[in-house]
């Protein structure tokens, strides 16, 4: 079985005259995966895909899919990737079959296939409903999932959504993610772009960060959170709330390693970060207990993707 | 609130004074206006040997007689107020007419009407920026026009404040009729086609039923007089007292100018109410139809409607036969016009108009002569294809820039060469179906005059080529402009520099140009090679054939390769 993966993309570097969109992008995504393509605006995202969808030629540096170079044989590519930008690009007077039905007919579908194909896309979407209304009367959510149609429509290996939950009501989004993970288990690989992090972190086993055209963080979600958030937070809930004020003190006498003290009366519960392992934090608990505080719970407090993001995404100079 | 103090009118008038293009518009409006006038400054020699460059300075009349000043002057002063007047059918309408759509769409229309602003306020805002933006540029052509006062024999009161007059409610009635049908448009290349349509319309279209119903006391005469008071051509021809220009009594004009007025404040007035009630909010928001297809309902229902509109435009459509360009349906079906049912119906308008030509062809070669009745179809067309060519053609990149729609079919595996020529097909046919229309008036001309034939065919080919001109020069405008207004307006500069800029070096003939300078220019002109070839008067002495057609077909055939290679650059990986 052949494990190698389906987008490759290897020391990446794009430049326009004096400025740098892509610095040395590396990174692979393997069949079935979804990437999360975070960064933001500007950060080189844009010049990403349209290298990928050979709309962009690099400056050095190769990207692949399928093991076809997307330079090279960018003829190819266009059948082996679904590309929907971030905007429509609808036609005017025409009906979502007509609108299918002539992308179908670009991608050289034969006549006999068109209707059963257009038939397919619709059901995957859950758009069969709307096969007759005008493209241009349909709603935001509605052309998105059109969009994703229409991507789909020559049965790609590679699907590549720029900002696909963008503009849409919580609805729309839950529908979207759903549609999302349905294609990535169908067999497709799917890089994603967004702005809506917390999406994002809940279709996503690939993440990649990249700002001012350099990748920051690249992995499944555990590994970015690792390693762009290293200090973990916890909290400890006491019984007692009057013993929040000893247990400020106790964890301070701790000395290093233990940072961002903070003690809330109100909530009985006093938090801290860390990068201490596992087995220390251990001992600062049994210590805890045998120092006599009244400690009903110890938790990690989860850091979320958006955390991360920020993390690398603060300008220079910035303060928390 | 001070009407002055009008935010929409400030916000307007800024915008486009501040752009590089108003400075540019008036420079060429001034110094086209200052060309005409060095062009046809009449002479030391036209003017007699009696004359001195003094008398010609002070216009004092020593030892020239005031007639032959007055005779100079006008030849000065005549394509001067006709330039004007197609410099403002030419530019004005562009600006109104994407005014309020292009506010609709990007969805600044909603806020203003939100605002405290009163519909009035807006409309009165927008119409009062064009309307004085457009007096800036004929404001332009002032230096020209008194140079020509200078010469003497021109009146002040009789002539140029008449004609600056009437120069000014052409702009106020082109202002009005393009804000109109921008509050009505969905797109901007829709509401530019339509303004164009309208400004043709009243400017020429409506001096056809005085032309045809000349004589006589019936409705149709008395219809014929008032439309031709809509057209400001009449009040100008008075103007410039042409009491028999057209020739033959079919243009005899006098007294067109107070109901020229009247019947511009009344154009003025419809259109600004019209205007008015479109811009309810109740109106902003127009929901397109869902589409119910026939399919789905009753059996009578479909039987009615597939009686009714030969092809049902609401019937499910099959998919993109094989073998057809899908580049081309696609043009076809994004049209409103370019629908099956409507196509039928252009091609039976088409038909009856032809039909109606034929009998005014039979009847009118008999009766004016031939050169002038293929004249009057070759002006016609041209006009036609002047205003469908650009407006269809124009959009045909541009159009696909503007909504984004040109990155979808990049990513196709569509080649460059099969979407040019989808696109451009989409165009072919339509303007063949107006050529086609006039056919049977030829035939009907040549069965009549068979000594004509050959002249005739000539003529039909050299439209064919004017037609092939107008799309090959408006496509490629397309390919380097990222917005349909922009393209649609640098092909109308374009080509009205090709086709009328061409005639009027024909009007400045043997002053100052000579006969070889003037053939020569008409060879960028394949619609003046048609009326040389019918003997036009006023062409007869031209050979234009078959040099004009070589010199359309190698701009023809440049543009389409520049077209070629510029739709090639933009599907391949920047």
């Amino acid at each position: 079985m052949d494990h190698s993966p389906v987008v490759d993309i290897k020391n990446l570097t794009k430049r326009y005259g004096e400025f740098t969109a892509l610095d040395d992008l590396t990174m692979h995504v393997d069949s079935g995966q979804i990437l999360g393509f975070i960064g933001p605006n500007g950060a080189g995202k844009t010049t990403t895909i349209k290298i990928l969808v050979g709309m962009s030629l690099p400056t050095s540096g190769t990207a692949k899919i399928a093991g076809i170079d997307c330079s090279s044989g960018a003829s190819q590519i266009k059948r082996l990737v679904g590309y929907m930008p971030d905007r429509f690009g609808s036609y005017d007077n025409m009906r979502v079959t007509e609108y299918l039905d002539f992308f179908a007919a670009a991608y050289g579908i034969p006549y006999r296939q068109r209707k059963q194909r257009i038939e397919e896309v619709l059901e995957t979407t859950s758009a069969q409903y709307m096969r007759d209304r005008y493209v241009e009367s349909l709603s935001h959510g509605m052309q998105q999932r059109i969009g994703i149609a229409r991507v789909l429509i020559h049965d790609p290996k590679v699907l590549i959504l720029d900002e696909p939950a963008n503009g849409l009501d919580p609805q729309a989004r839950i529908e979207m993610r759903e549609l999302l993970l349905k294609l990535a288990a169908s067999g497709k690989t799917l890089i994603v772009t967004s702005h809506i992090l917390p999406e994002l972190a809940r279709i996503c086993s690939t993440v990649a960060i990249i700002t001012g055209g350099k990748l920051r963080a690249f992995g499944t979600l555990d590994q970015v959170m690792h390693s762009l958030c290293p200090k973990r937070t916890f909290e400890v809930q006491l019984a007692d709330r009057a013993d929040c004020g000893k247990c400020h003190a106790f964890l301070e006498s701790m000395g290093n390693g233990l940072e961002d003290l903070q003690s809330s009366q109100a909530e009985g519960v006093v938090r801290f970060s860390s990068q201490k392992d596992e087995q220390s934090l251990g001992e600062i608990l049994r210590e805890m207990i045998g120092a006599g505080l009244s400690v009903t719970q110890f938790r990690e407090v989860p850091s979320d993707l958006e955390d991360a993001f920020l993390s690398v995404a603060k300008p220079a100079g910035a303060t928390a | 609130m001070n009407w002055l103090d009008n935010p929409v009118m400030r916000r307007e008038w800024r915008e486009r004074v501040r752009s590089w293009k108003f400075l540019a518009a008036f420079l060429t409006v001034g110094g086209l206006a200052a060309l005409v006038v060095l062009l046809r400054w009449p002479s030391i020699a036209s003017l007699g040997n009696t004359a001195t460059a003094g008398d010609l300075g002070g216009a004092s009349g020593s030892g020239v007689t005031a007639a032959v000043l007055s005779q100079g002057t006008m030849d000065v002063f005549r394509p001067l107020a006709f330039g004007l007047a197609a410099t403002i059918a030419a530019l004005v309408p562009a600006f109104p007419a994407t005014s309020i759509v292009r506010e609709r769409r990007r969805g600044t229309l909603a806020m203003l009407l939100q605002s405290p602003l009163h519909p009035v306020a807006i409309y009165a805002g927008k119409w009062l920026v064009n309307v004085a933006i457009a007096c800036a540029l004929i404001s332009a052509s002032l230096p020209a026009i008194a140079a020509t006062h200078m010469l003497g024999g021109l009146s002040f009161r009789s002539h140029v404040l008449p004609l600056l007059g009437i120069l000014v409610l052409m702009v106020m009635v082109f202002s009005a009729v393009g804000l109109w049908i921008s509050s009505r448009a969905q797109s901007a290349d829709g509401a530019l086609r339509w303004t164009y349509a309208a400004v043709l319309a009243i400017a020429v279209l409506s001096l056809i039923p005085s032309i045809l119903w000349t004589a006589g006391s019936g409705a149709m005469p008395a219809l014929g007089k008032w439309l031709r008071a809509c057209s400001a051509l009449s009040a100008i021809q008075e103007v410039l007292g042409q009491g028999a220009s057209g020739g033959e009594g079919i243009l005899q004009t006098s007294g067109w100018l107070g109901p020229y007025a009247l019947a511009s404040g009344l154009m003025i007035a419809a259109a600004a109410a019209a205007t008015l009630w479109e811009l309810r909010v109740q109106n902003l928001e127009k929901n397109r139809s869902a589409g119910r297809v026939t399919n789905e309902q009753s059996a009578g229902v479909q039987w009615f409607r597939r009686l009714a509109f030969l092809v049902d435009p609401k019937r499910r459509s099959s998919g993109i036969p094989p073998l057809i360009n899908p580049v081309l349906v696609k043009e076809f079906r994004t049209r409103k016009f370019g629908r099956l049912h409507w196509l039928l119906r252009i091609v039976a308008l088409c038909a009856i108009g032809s039909l109606g030509l034929t009998v005014i062809t039979a009847t009118g070669t008999v009766a004016w002569g031939a050169p002038r009745i293929v004249a009057a179809m070759v002006i016609l067309q041209l006009a036609l294809l002047l205003l469908f060519g650009p407006s269809l053609a124009s959009g045909l990149i541009a159009g696909e820039m503007e909504s984004g729609g040109w990155v979808q079919l990049c990513m196709t595996p569509l080649k460059a060469a099969k979407i040019v020529t989808g696109k451009v097909m989409s165009v072919v046919w339509t303007l063949l179906l107006i050529l086609l229309a006039t056919l049977p008036g030829y035939f009907a001309m040549g069965y009549i005059q068979p000594e004509l034939k050959t002249q005739l065919i000539h003529v039909v080919a050299s439209l064919l080529l004017s037609g092939a001109m107008i799309l090959a020069v408006s496509a490629c405008c397309s390919a380097f402009q990222k917005t349909t207004a922009v393209a649609t307006a640098s092909s109308y500069g374009i080509l009205l520099a090709l086709l009328a800029g061409t005639f009027l070096v024909w009007v400045a003939r043997d002053k100052p140009f000579g006969k070889d300078f003037v053939e020569r220019t008409l060879m960028l002109n394949p619609a003046a090679a048609a009326l040389s070839e019918i003997r036009m008067p006023g062409f007869e002495t031209y050979q234009l054939v078959p040099q004009a057609w070589y010199v359309s077909i190698a701009i023809t055939l440049f543009c389409f390769l520049l077209l070629g290679f510029r739709t090639w650059q933009l599907t391949r990986p920047k």
